[in-house]
């Protein structure tokens, strides 16, 4: 017996110093928080990486570096061979690519990321008019992190609810959908700081168009509900009933903690036509002209006039998705969800997406005005 | 796998050589009898003789004997009347332990105790009268079981005081008590003290035979005694509780818990004993039973915290950096770049010099303690941390796991705690947060395969007794409480009548 | 009847610790990537396959404890020995010994690879292996109440990975689950046979039945325990479907840890390397109790120690899970394991039955008819 524990303890001892597994000290890490994709030469990948390095001398230093090669861990080979500490995309928060790359195909990179275990599934994709690489490589005054900063700017955009969320989790869920397309917003480099420009609509992968900034809320309005956003809209002469404003102007409202919901549905699958119902709260903020809120009528008239000015312009949101055949809101997994065995593949709903019709209806209602009337 | 221990606790009961019938008689003429005590005890300077003419010798041990008693009670009685038989004389004397004997060993053992012998000229008996008086420190606070509120006695070393203060608090004729003697050389008395009625007799005789099986040489304290009647002595995790206060060793006394008090020592054992128990004090029944539950919440989440913070943080800085998050990431990575070691190293140090300072400060006089104290913690701790040899952030750690592990009321299981921690830091120093499951894993098995007198360890959340768990890891009102735990078997279950917790609208 | 199982009450477990030991031996490896192999079957009604399995494991454990209950207090090993005589007895006990040994191999391999591929590539696989394996014998050395008492930790301290399935459903899109009964009834059939490796683990209710105090309770909690995994599991696919679109889903080999990744807390991101390792003690007890069937049914066979054979049964499994290598082979292994043990726990149970009530009848009219004569 003796002999036996002998033995057991060695095992024991064997295994302790055998089985290390490998480390990733923190200190000696670099950690990569943004990646911007380019088209390079020859049909080779350039990657812009942002690495931040924490080194004992001075404060934590941030490298952009910019590699070319064919895959994406070859280019992160090539730049390690450039630092000192070992690059780990553990923490990579934002993923950017080139306006030419994105209208390439998108789909090789988001399935590279998604078999990588130690990428998060909730980090951010944008696409950047013109290259990343001038973008991010560009010596802002007084950004430091530019890959800090880009994530941010993302985050607090996307809690307020002012551009759609493009996490990789939902941009992989819907690009995996049959009937529904991705979308990611749009950035550029406005002088000294980074800008959100705008939406960008795919059809399979390849970017097809871009939407200003703007058109950003109606294309969340259909896609998702709200429950913080805030947004102005012009209200054109034509709109407004002039029981409501004796003068033919414009007027400039906007209004905030628009909570608000929509259903699709579908009417008719022969003819393909879907009913979108959007009912929308929201508190009027700003309103410029002197339109007396607390009269019932007047209000159920600006009402009317809103929900009218909105309907137009989700239509018109709707019309040019459907001229590109990239169908973002999600009409088509609608289809799917209530035609008994549609069979629907991604080829044949963009071939049905530019014929169907859809009848906008938005129900708006002005819960409160401020505490000055 | 077990393990041989020299003390064998649950097998055939070891041959103890009968003590041989001493026919050594008493020397009837007093020369030989003094003489013969005198070769028995190898003549100490202590052994007081005293020739009371005509025939009588009084033999005794000097400062084992209450001096007055023996001028008074003693000398005074036997100096002015005639000889005697020893019959007489112990009928004469006003000692209420007084004893007859004619074997010579009966008289050398009583002599050591503290009795003294009375030698008649011409008879072959003696007369053994126990007038023994210890010195022993005034009762006073307990040391390591402080309480805010509650009583502020605790026991001390002598066990009469000790038992007389058991019986202050339990007045019932219900409360049985049975002296062992343990240890050939010191012949410590130990005390089996438990209720009739309520302690199982299966747990009762387990444990007197667990003690009387015991063949040691010396037996000085009753942790020692705890380790020797232990279920497992090889477990970090201690089986029985060592109490200074008499309030809880009656309550559990009076949940059916059996009681070991050894003379010459302040602590008292409880058995059994189940591993939420020790996160329990006393104090936790004088709070509201809110207070209560929560403090007994943060005991259990110290434990936790003290175990596997500091793993948690060598683990996700050698392995696992992505789960820190982003705002943390900055300050921890900048802190952590002027050290030179790698994580475990760094903490490993770290531990290290705590339990330095805190065994330092155990040991030191108490005048120089407050200034190394001072000294040790902010002075060294803040210099480390300018000198690159640890970062701040760890500091902080280990600080709190290391307060958090004091807070356990058992001294006892404080210091498991505190030993476990560091096989835990190698573990997640090697393998990340897979080598901390593991230890986790395997405390758990550990746990549960102990068993404190028989009575499983981990009672009452495994086996799981719905009833027992309201006075467990949480305190319900005393209503809910009141059934006996079930891990002491007890005869008689119900406390009292439960009456609901608000009286009825009269 | 022959080889009746007397055991002493100290040794004996109530009937409400069956809840914890088949609930927690049901769940183990299965759940962390079963949604992806019902889908690829049924299709996005791949819940009604989960219900339709839930409910045939009902059936089958209930034909069981009938069995069970005709000869008292005896387990399958003696039961096959009373039924088809010594030599055919030993020889199913011989495939039951087999396939306890095969299922322990394949929970252990299935859960080293999960640790391979999300958080040590570099490790080898007989450390893990090895480590887990001491483990087991830990447990196993403190007899049938420190098993039981392994899983009754399980449950309880694995409790709260439940509601965190409450997280991902921020995400969830309930068009993905609809149209109902889309698909023909022979898929779904035939995803609920693929969900065989995930639900079995209730047999062992056959081996430990002898052990059961009260026995008149063992149908409502064996009953109980099959309900819990099966609400689980109805409802970790339903967050799934609706999490994950089809295409996603369908790629997704570990759904429900990826399910985890979405999660973070102020002191913690990317919660699933966490929950990665908290599954360690949730398969512990499925290795437990493979090993102690196999053990009580080694013991019928052979006089051996129960050291002794736990040191041989480590050894070959050790060697065994150093042999499996790549993934292939391991989902070779799951395949083949779980088409046999379709056989062995859900068809073979009935029949026994079945053949049970048979002999019992026969024996009674051999009585009646010698008391007659």
């Amino acid at each position: 017996m003796k002999k036996l524990r002998h033995i057991i303890i060695l095992l024991l001892l064997f295994i302790f110093l055998c089985g290390c597994a490998e480390t990733n000290i923190l200190d000696q890490v670099g950690l990569t928080t943004l990646v911007g994709y380019d088209v390079g030469k020859e049909e080779e990948i350039a990657t812009t990486a942002v690495i931040r390095e924490v080194n004992p001398e001075f404060q934590s230093n941030v490298e952009v570096i910019t590699t070319e090669d064919s895959t994406s861990k070859g280019n992160r080979m090539k730049s390690n061979r450039k630092l000192s500490k070992k690059i780990m995309v553990g923490q990579m928060r934002v993923i950017l690519f080139g306006e030419e790359l994105a209208k390439d195909d998108l789909h090789y990179y988001i399935n590279t990321n998604l078999e990588n275990a130690s990428v998060s599934n909730s980090l951010y994709m944008a696409v950047v008019e013109g290259k990343t690489e001038s973008l991010l490589k560009y010596e802002y005054k007084n950004i430091d992190d530019i890959g800090q900063h880009i994530y941010k700017l993302l985050e607090q955009n996307i809690k307020q609810e002012y551009t759609i969320s493009p996490t990789l989790h939902e941009i992989a869920h819907d690009y995996y959908t049959t009937g529904k397309d991705i979308a990611m917003p749009i950035l550029k480099r406005d002088g000294e700081l980074v800008e959100l420009n705008g939406i960008a609509l795919f059809k399979d992968g390849k970017m097809v168009s871009t939407l200003p900034a703007k058109d950003s809320f109606y294309i969340k309005v259909v896609r998702d509900t709200f429950k913080v956003g805030i947004f102005e809209t012009t209200l054109q002469e034509d709109d407004l009933p002039s029981t409501l404003l004796k003068s033919k102007e414009k007027v400039p409202v906007a209004f905030d903690a628009i909570q608000s919901k929509r259903d699709i549905k579908l009417v008719d699958a022969s003819k393909t036509e879907f009913d979108l119902n959007i009912k929308m709260k929201a508190r009027v903020l700003e309103i410029h002209k002197d339109i007396n809120l607390g009269n019932p009528k007047k209000v159920a008239e600006l009402e009317k006039a809103i929900s009218k000015k909105l309907s137009k312009d989700v239509s018109r949101v709707i019309a040019q998705s459907q001229k590109v055949q990239s169908d973002v809101f999600g009409f088509g997994e609608k289809y799917r969800s209530t035609v008994r065995n549609s069979n629907l593949t991604k080829e044949k709903w963009h071939e049905m997406y530019k014929d169907i019709k859809v009848n906008v209806n938005v129900d708006f209602v002005i819960v409160r005005n401020g505490v000055f009337e | 796998m077990k393990f041989n221990l020299p003390f064998r606790k649950k097998k055939t009961p070891v041959e103890v050589p009968m003590p041989k019938e001493n026919s050594e008689r008493i020397a009837q003429s007093k020369d030989c009898f003094v003489q013969s005590i005198k070769d028995a005890t190898n003549n100490p300077s202590d052994l007081i003789i005293k020739f009371l003419p005509p025939n009588l010798s009084l033999i005794y041990i000097d400062n084992l004997v209450d001096k007055q008693t023996l001028n008074n009670d003693i000398i005074a009685n036997l100096q002015d009347k005639p000889n005697e038989t020893p019959e007489n004389i112990k009928d004469n004397l006003s000692i209420p332990e007084i004893n007859v004997t004619s074997l010579l060993e009966e008289a050398i053992a009583a002599l050591v105790n503290g009795s003294v012998v009375i030698h008649v000229d011409g008879f072959a008996q003696l007369i053994v009268a126990n007038i023994a008086s210890r010195e022993s420190r005034s009762l006073s606070a307990p040391e390591n079981e402080s309480q805010v509120i509650g009583t502020q006695v605790g026991f001390n070393e002598s066990l009469a005081t000790n038992i007389s203060l058991v019986r202050r608090y339990i007045v019932n004729p219900d409360l049985c008590i049975g002296k062992i003697k343990v240890g050939k050389r010191t012949n410590t008395s130990v005390t089996l003290l438990y209720m009739n009625g309520i302690a199982s007799d299966q747990m009762v005789n387990t444990l007197r035979q667990r003690i009387t099986e015991l063949n040691v040489d010396a037996l000085l304290d009753s942790a020692v005694l705890a380790e020797m009647i232990d279920d497992n002595s090889m477990s970090v995790f201690p089986q029985m509780l060592l109490t200074e206060r008499p309030d809880r060793f009656c309550n559990s006394l009076l949940e059916g818990k059996l009681g070991i008090i050894v003379d010459g020592s302040s602590m008292a054992i409880i058995c059994p004993q189940s591993f939420t128990e020790f996160f329990q004090s006393q104090e936790d029944q004088n709070l509201r039973w809110q207070i209560a539950t929560f403090v007994r919440l943060l005991r259990l989440s110290a434990f936790f915290l003290s175990v596997y913070l500091t793993p948690i943080y060598v683990a996700a800085l050698t392995f696992h950096y992505e789960v820190i998050p982003q705002a943390f990431l900055i300050p921890l990575s900048e802190s952590r770049a002027l050290v030179p070691f790698p994580p475990i190293f760094e903490a490993l140090l770290l531990e290290f010099i705590i339990e330095l300072l805190r065994e330092a400060g155990a040991r030191l006089p108490t005048k120089i303690g407050q200034t190394i104290g001072i000294v040790g913690g902010i002075v060294i701790g803040t210099a480390a941390v300018q000198a690159g040899i640890t970062s701040n952030i760890l500091l902080i750690i280990i600080a709190l796991s290391a307060l958090a592990s004091f807070t356990s009321p058992s001294y006892m299981m404080g210091n498991a705690i505190r030993l476990i921690r560091f096989p835990i830091i190698i573990l997640a120093g090697f393998w990340g947060f897979y080598g901390i499951m593991l230890a986790f894993c395997f405390i758990l098995i550990h746990l549960l395969r102990q068993s404190s007198l028989g009575a499983p360890y981990m009672s009452p959340l495994y086996p799981p007794r719905m009833r027992g768990m309201l006075d467990s890891v949480i305190r319900m009102p005393i209503p809910l409480t009141a059934r006996r735990p079930a891990m002491t078997r007890p005869s008689n279950r119900e406390k009292f009548d439960p009456e609901p917790v608000k009286p009825e609208e009269s | 009847m022959k080889n009746p199982i007397q055991v002493s009450p100290p040794n004996m477990i109530n009937a409400y610790l069956l809840f914890f030991v088949i609930h927690s031996a049901q769940i183990g490896v299965g759940i962390q990537g079963f949604q992806r192999i019902i889908y690829k079957d049924a299709g996005h009604d791949a819940w009604i396959s989960v219900l339709l399995a839930g409910i045939a494991t009902h059936i089958v454990a209930f034909c069981m404890i009938k069995t069970l209950e005709i000869y008292g207090s005896n387990d399958l090993y003696g039961i096959q020995q009373d039924i088809f005589g010594k030599w055919i007895g030993n020889f199913l006990n011989i495939i039951y010994i087999t396939y306890c040994f095969v299922a322990f191999l394949s929970v252990l391999r299935n859960y080293i690879e999960v640790i391979q591929a999300w958080i040590f590539p570099s490790i080898g696989p007989w450390f893990l292996s090895a480590t887990l394996l001491i483990l087991t014998i830990y447990a196993f050395t403190g007899g049938l109440r420190v098993i039981v008492g392994v899983s009754f930790f399980s449950i309880i301290l694995s409790l709260w990975i439940f509601p965190m399935l409450i997280f991902p459903m921020k995400f969830s899109t309930v068009d993905s689950l609809l149209p109902i009964l889309e698909t023909n009834i022979s898929s779904i059939l035939k995803g609920a046979q693929s969900m065989t490796f995930t639900i079995i683990g209730f047999e062992i209710l056959n081996i430990i039945y002898p052990f059961i105090k009260d026995k008149k309770n063992v149908s409502k909690y064996t009953h109980i325990g099959l309900l819990a995994t099966t609400i689980i599991y109805l409802a970790v696919m339903l967050v799934s479907i609706t999490y994950y679109s089809e295409g996603k889903l369908l790629k997704t080999i570990w759904a429900t840890l990826t399910l985890f990744s979405f999660i973070s807390f102020p002191f913690m991101e990317r919660f699933e390397f966490v929950a990665v390792c908290v599954w360690m003690l949730i398969i512990l007890p499925n290795l437990c109790l493979y090993l102690w069937a196999a053990y009580r049914g080694t013991l019928r066979l052979v006089n051996i120690s129960s050291t002794k054979f736990v040191w041989i049964f480590s050894i070959l499994i050790f060697t065994a899970s150093l042999l499996i290598q790549t993934r292939t082979q391991i989902n070779t292994i799951n395949t083949y394991f779980g088409k046999v043990a379709f056989y062995i726990i859900f068809v073979y149970p009935i029949v026994l039955f079945f053949i049970a009530i048979l002999k019992k009848k026969f024996i009674a009219k051999k009585e009646h008819k010698n008391e007659k004569a």
